[in-house]
Parts: C-alpha cells; structure tokens; sequence
C-alpha cells in the first residue's frame, strides 16, 4: 500500500490550511513548545514524530482547542483564530481522534457515531434514520462493522478505531488529528486502519498523524514533522528521507 | 454477502444472551419465587393478595426507576429513604395547616426536586463523591423531619382526594400501583428511546467522551438526582396517603431496599449500563420475598436475613453468568 498520489506528490503546494506560527506553551516551569511553525495542507498527511515529552502531543492538542497557547498564531485559511476549547475548534472544522477514541463502551454504534447530536423525531431518538446515515457514513468510508446495534465494548480494537475516526470524519472537517492511532492495534488492524487514513486524505482532508510506529509514517504520510525538546528540529518529504535519518532526528542527533 | 449474513444472525444471538443475560436471570429467579410460595401458600396467588403486593412495592419501585439512572451514572443515592421521610412528615404538616392537598402536591414535588438540586451540585460542580454527598443528605434530611415533627406522627384527616392516591383503586387496580407502574414504563421510554436517557448512559459510560462530543455532562449528571428527588417526594406521599399520618420515621432502610432492587435488576454499580425492565423485576422479586414469607408464617425477623442472603447470592449468580458472558464476546473477536 502506497500513499495515495496526493496534491503534495503531484508536485503542486497547495496552500495551508492550517498554519502554526512561533507557537509557545508552558506547564509550569516545564517550556513543552518553545516557538513551533507547522503547516498543514488539505489532502496531504502530516506525520508529527519525536520521543515521549518532545511536544508532539501537546502540539496536536493546541491545534484541536484542548490547550490555549502561551504564544503565537494559529492561522486557519490565513485568518487569525483562537480556540479555547475544543468545541471551538470542531465549529472550525478541525477534528480529532483522543487515543482514547472517546466511545462509550455501553452504547452501540449507531448511538456513538452520533453521541452529542442524536437525531430525534419529536422527544424521541430516531434511531432508523440514525441507522441509514451511520451505514452511509461507514460505507463512505468502506468500514465494515457487521452489526451497527451492537454494543462498542463488543467490538475488536479496530474497528473502534475505525468508529471514532469515521466519527470524526462525518463532521466534514478540513483537518483531522489522530493520536496514536495504531498503537495499540493488531497487525491486520493496523492496515485496516491505514487504508482507511489514506481513504480521509483522498477526500481532501488534511490530516496529521501523531505516531509512534515509524513504520506507518511511510505508508500513509506525505510530510514529516519531527520534534524534539519543544521544537520542530525537521520537516522532510516522505520520499526524501529514511528510517534511519528519522530515528536520528528524534534523538537528536541530527538535522541542527 | 450470504456468509456475511449468517454471522451477522449468530453473533446478534450471542451478543441478545450477553446483553440480557442479567435481565433472563432475575426473570427466571422471579418466577421461580412465584412458584414456590405459589405452591407453598393458598392465599399467595389470589388477586387481593398480589394486588397488595403491588400496592406496598409501589413506593419502593418509583423510586427505584430514578435510581436506575443515579447509578447509570455511575453514582447512588442513600439520602432517598430520608427523603421520603422528610417529604412524608412536611407533606402531613402543610395539610394539616389547612393548605389544599393539589397545592401540596406541587409543593412536595418542588420540596423533593429542590433537595435534589442542591445534592446534585455539590456531587456534579462541586466534584464531591455522590456516596459522601447522599450519606450527609441521609442524616441531614432525617433530622429535619425530626425535628419539625419532633419525633411525632401526624395525622392526616378529612383529605379524600389525596388519601385516594394511596388507597384508592381505578377498575379495580390499586391507584399507587397504577402510579408507580406509569413511572416504571415512563423510565422505559426515557431510557432507551429518547436523547436524555442516552446523555445519562453516555455520562456513566465515558464521561470525558460525552463531555468532548459537547453533551451537557455536568447538567445531566446532577439532573438525575433531582429525578430521585422528585420520586422520593411522590413515594412519600403515597405512602402519608397510604398511612394517613406523615411521620419522621418512615421509610427506615428503604433506600437499601431500592438500592438492591436496582441491583438485583442487572444495572451495574460501575455505570453506562442500565435495565430498567431489570429495576422492575428486582423490585417485584424483593417484595414477593417479604410477602410470601410473612404469608408462609415466618417471623418478620427473619425476612431481613432471608432477603439479604437471596440479594448476594442472585448478584453472585449474575456476575458468574455476566463474566462468561464478557469472555466469550472476548473471544470472538
């Protein structure tokens, strides 16, 4: 499995959608972004690497409103804005999928793709037509689950990856973050999950992709974002870099 | 597309007994309670004696559908019992001071929803746990019906209407009953089929999720104390009208008894997951418990042991049958 052909591979920038400009941040006394610039551009996928405490997840969680930063301008479509939460950043139309893929295990399907904004027929749910857009909105994305009223705790590891990213998704965001998305998956998993990634990038989404596993980064992203210490130490093309110059990078070996 | 089908059938079997695996237990440990003491007592199945069954579990089952959805979030409430009380000797007093009994009513309702309220903030807001929060309510609340009763009965007299409500009947049915009945099948819909039911499996489910997909978890999660607010007040007028006299000592231990009903009725302790037809059927197996022994001669005293000993064995059957039911969906996939 390649990466899809995108706008990036094709050659043509297409302008950022999102753009990150000196971003600051600090615990504490601990300085976890020391002025970061990142961008992000539709159909492209943006993996955002480093070690644990490198800054990377406090950087998504700026981007998706959980974190209002100390310094700096987030720029979405080259307008100033300002998230202090993150329903803000959702009415922006920009997503993201928690590690912890935020689903109730007590609830079934159907019922957590549409948790927070259930469609109801005078008081009541209404759960047929909440079932005809939750099998829409899966096929859209050629997710498979084999019975939408089944309860989330019944379901393997992936397929409630696979649920909370096409959650997300149906929000129509223009960009998506994943956190870990594959951590914690099994091999055949891990694929499906990456198809499916490159199946949101070819809608135009831009998405970024907060990763451990070095592997998935050449499967799936076109761009390469690597932190290290609160800062952005790198930015590479997937096809001009390597395993072995990443993991460098990373711990900060390289690339000053 | 054939073989897909299949398992989609087999697995909606299996995933059916998992999720209602409690729901069948406590049906089949209730029926089997109906046959023994059936058998065992000639008075047991008679239409006048199951009617008072269903009369005096009446209180205990309303207030037992609220706290199917306190414990649905994941929380409990042991200040009902003291509630009812409360609601029970203040309802007595203001008819007595001469306050038509409809106004009452409201009054009660606003009195059990209000105290409510206040345990819900302190549990939702304040961050408090709900067992700390409810235990202060529990001996708050019973001292207040103390004391403004001064540990006296009061006598209701010359209320028609509201003694109606506790002893009348409608088409031979008796009204408490018919009341606790439309509440237990008013919890049903609330549950399952409309958006404040799922805000309320949401909260006990995932907190933080429901929060992040921008539900109102903090509202929702003090409302359903003020809804164990509003059926404590409705339990305990049913039960001055029942009585006729509104008394601080009502309702001794019943938040232990409603409590155990929700239990025995598959809603699990930890959260997310609810049975009200589950509530119903815990309520009805308790009180069959207590009738039929009484109805067999056996002392009082020994009712007590008999239904707490039945309590732990049936949750300890459920949890066998529930944890098998955990690993073989484990296994599937």
């Amino acid at each position: 499995m390649q990466p899809v052909p995108s706008a990036v591979a094709r050659g043509d920038h297409p302008p950022a959608i999102l753009s990150l400009c000196g971003i600051t941040k600090t615990f504490g006394s601990h300085q976890a972004l020391r002025g970061v610039d990142l961008d992000v551009r539709a159909g492209e996928c943006l993996g955002l690497i480093g070690d644990n405490a490198a800054g990377k997840s406090t950087l998504s969680k700026v981007m998706s409103g959980t974190y209002v930063p100390d310094g700096g301008q987030i720029l979405l479509d080259g307008q100033p804005v300002r998230f202090t939460t993150p329903s803000e950043a959702r009415a922006q139309k920009i997503e993201m999928v928690y590690q912890d893929l935020s689903l109730c295990d007590h609830v079934d399907v159907v019922g957590n793709l549409f948790l927070g904004r259930e469609l109801k027929r005078g008081p009541f749910l209404d759960q047929p037509r909440m079932l005809a857009e939750a099998e829409r909105m899966l096929a859209a994305l050629e997710i498979r689950i084999p019975r939408l009223t089944a309860k989330v705790e019944k379901l393997s590891g992936g397929q409630r990856q696979a649920i909370a990213i096409a959650r997300a998704a149906s929000f129509d965001p223009k960009v998506l973050i994943m956190d870990e998305p594959t951590s914690a998956l099994a091999v055949a998993e891990v694929e499906a999950v990456l198809a499916l990634i490159n199946r949101v990038k070819a809608r135009g989404v831009a998405v970024v992709l907060v990763t451990h596993r070095m592997q998935d980064l050449f499967r799936v992203c076109d761009r390469i974002a690597v932190m290290y210490e609160g800062t952005k130490v790198a930015e590479r093309r997937t096809e001009d870099t390597n395993l072995q110059e990443l993991v460098d990078l990373i711990v900060g070996k390289g690339g000053h | 597309m054939a073989v897909y089908t299949e398992r989609k059938a087999g697995s909606a079997w299996a995933d059916f007994i998992g999720e209602h695996a409690q729901v069948l237990s406590i049906a089949m440990f209730f029926l089997l309670c109906m046959t023994i003491f059936g058998l065992s007592s000639s008075t047991f199945l008679t239409t006048g004696n199951l009617l008072n069954v269903l009369r005096q579990a009446a209180p205990i089952l309303i207030v037992a559908v609220a706290m199917t959805l306190v414990i649905t979030t994941a929380g409990i409430d042991l200040s009902v019992g003291s509630q009812v009380a409360l609601v029970n000797a203040v309802c007595a007093i203001a008819i007595g001071a001469g306050l038509p009994w409809p106004v009452v009513v409201l009054l009660m309702l606003a009195l059990g929803a209000g105290v409510g309220a206040v345990q819900g903030w302190f549990i939702s807001y304040q961050g408090i746990p709900a067992f700390i929060v409810t235990l202060a309510g529990l001996s708050i609340l019973r001292g207040f019906a103390l004391y403004l009763t001064e540990g006296y009965s009061i006598p209701i007299t010359n209320v028609p209407g509201f003694f109606w409500l506790g002893r009348g009947t409608l088409a031979g049915f008796p009204v408490p009953a018919l009341i606790a009945l439309l509440i237990a099948a008013l919890g049903f819909v609330v549950m399952l089929r409309t958006q404040y039911g799922r805000q309320v499996i949401a909260v006990g489910s995932n907190m933080e999720a429901a929060r992040r997909v921008g539900m109102p978890a903090k509202r929702v999660l003090a409302s359903v104390y003020v809804v164990a607010g509003l059926a404590s007040a409705v339990a305990g007028m049913l039960i001055a009208a029942r009585l006729g006299s509104g008394s601080s000592n009502a309702a001794q231990g019943f938040e232990l008894q409603v409590i155990a009903a929700v239990v025995l009725g598959g809603t699990s302790l930890m959260g997310g997951k609810a049975s009200m037809l589950g509530t119903v059927l815990g309520t009805m197996t308790i009180a069959v418990i207590g009738n039929g022994l009484i109805l067999l001669h056996i002392s009082p005293f020994f009712t007590q042991i008999v239904t707490g000993a039945i309590i732990l064995i049936a949750i300890w059957l459920n949890t066998k049958l529930f944890d098998r039911g955990l690993r073989i969906g484990k296994a599937r996939t």
